[in-house]
């Protein structure tokens, strides 16, 4: 168990040099969610509109309890989101309206 | 813990859920449950995308596009350039002299932005690479990294005990051989350019491609012979 001095001074991101396990050797085929959620990260990115040490530092801000349980592109998208808001470029109002309106249409091509 | 396939209607959740509460690391999960309540992340990223399209900030064909460029950046891409480096002296010299340069006069789409430093191994150096903070990794030339690329023991140790992480790859390094290991970041990236074997003095350079694999440019494992 981490103690507080380490969750201070080593953030869930800094992992170099830390003890751990066998390296597992995993991969997967990405999923369409996958796929589509890097392939907006990256049009952001060349935009200049959320920038890979900005995406890195919204990950990073969710901290360690949020990291450990959201998937990699799961922690993106919500780090997206964040960003954008914090800039300005969009309201967490908006984006509340925006879901659920995409949630209601979903709902209805599936029913 | 078990999964539960409940549809959960009448809780209208804000985002604070997490799917399954198993720790959520299951990169296979649906996106769209057959319950018919759609993923909370799928449906961010494309109110994401629909609200900065409406704004005119970016387009729908971009985000597009972007999906086929990332289907068609493959490891293949890097084998085919270690080979030429194999065959082409002069252009191996670019390579190493100026890796983003290099790869672009070879054809592969630095789709990126990032900074190529491309790192040879030699009978005296063994070059590995990682990204400590995160999953930083040379895109255009290898496609995206593995899960393994991207996971705490890798990540954890590739810094503290290379000899160690690399035997577990079935790479024995010697103890004259100096580990050289590589943290990358948001801007530069790093390519392992393997040692030739040697008895592929007669392949072709297809032929000398497919002893690349994507591992040997990371700097886990070397080229074999079939």
């Amino acid at each position: 168990m981490a103690t507080k001095r380490d969750m201070v001074v080593r953030p869930a991101h800094d992992l170099g040099g830390l003890p751990a396990g066998p390296v597992v050797p995993s991969d997967h085929e990405m999923t369409p969610f996958e796929k589509s959620c890097h392939a907006l990260l990256n049009v952001l990115a060349e935009h200049k509109l959320v920038n890979t040490e900005e995406k890195r530092r919204g990950v990073e801000d969710l901290g360690a309890q949020i990291i450990g349980e959201l998937t990699y592109y799961e922690r993106w998208a919500v780090s997206a989101s964040r960003v954008l808001i914090e800039k300005g470029v969009i309201t967490s109002e908006e984006l509340g309206a925006r879901m659920n309106e995409i949630r209601a249409r979903l709902t209805e091509a599936a029913a | 813990m078990t999964t539960t396939h409940d549809p959960a209607h009448g809780t209208v959740d804000h985002g604070d859920h997490t799917h399954g509460g198993t720790g959520g690391a299951d990169p296979h999960a649906p996106i769209e449950n057959t319950a018919g309540e759609p993923d909370y992340f799928d449906v961010l990223q494309q109110a994401i995308r629909e609200l900065l399209v409406e704004k005119g900030l970016i387009s729908a064909d971009e985000v597009r596009a972007m999906v086929e460029t990332l289907d068609a950046h493959r490891p293949a891409l890097g084998s085919a350039l270690v080979a030429r480096a194999w065959t082409d002296p002069a252009f191996k010299e670019r390579l190493l002299a100026d890796g983003t340069a290099a790869i672009e006069e070879f054809g592969i789409d630095n789709y990126d932005g990032t900074k190529l430093i491309v790192l040879e191994q030699t009978p005296e150096v063994h070059n590995l690479v990682v990204c400590t903070l995160c999953s930083c990794y040379p895109r255009p030339v290898l496609g995206l990294p593995p899960d393994w690329y991207k996971s705490r023991p890798y990540r954890a140790r590739a810094v503290r005990e290379p000899r160690a992480l690399l035997k577990e790859f079935g790479t024995e390094v010697p103890d004259g051989v100096t580990i050289r290991v590589h943290d990358s970041n948001a801007n530069m990236r790093y390519l392992v350019l393997p040692m030739r074997p040697a008895g592929t003095e007669d392949m072709s350079e297809p032929e000398l491609a497919a002893l690349v694999t994507r591992d040997t440019m990371i700097g886990v494992t070397t080229p074999r012979l079939p």
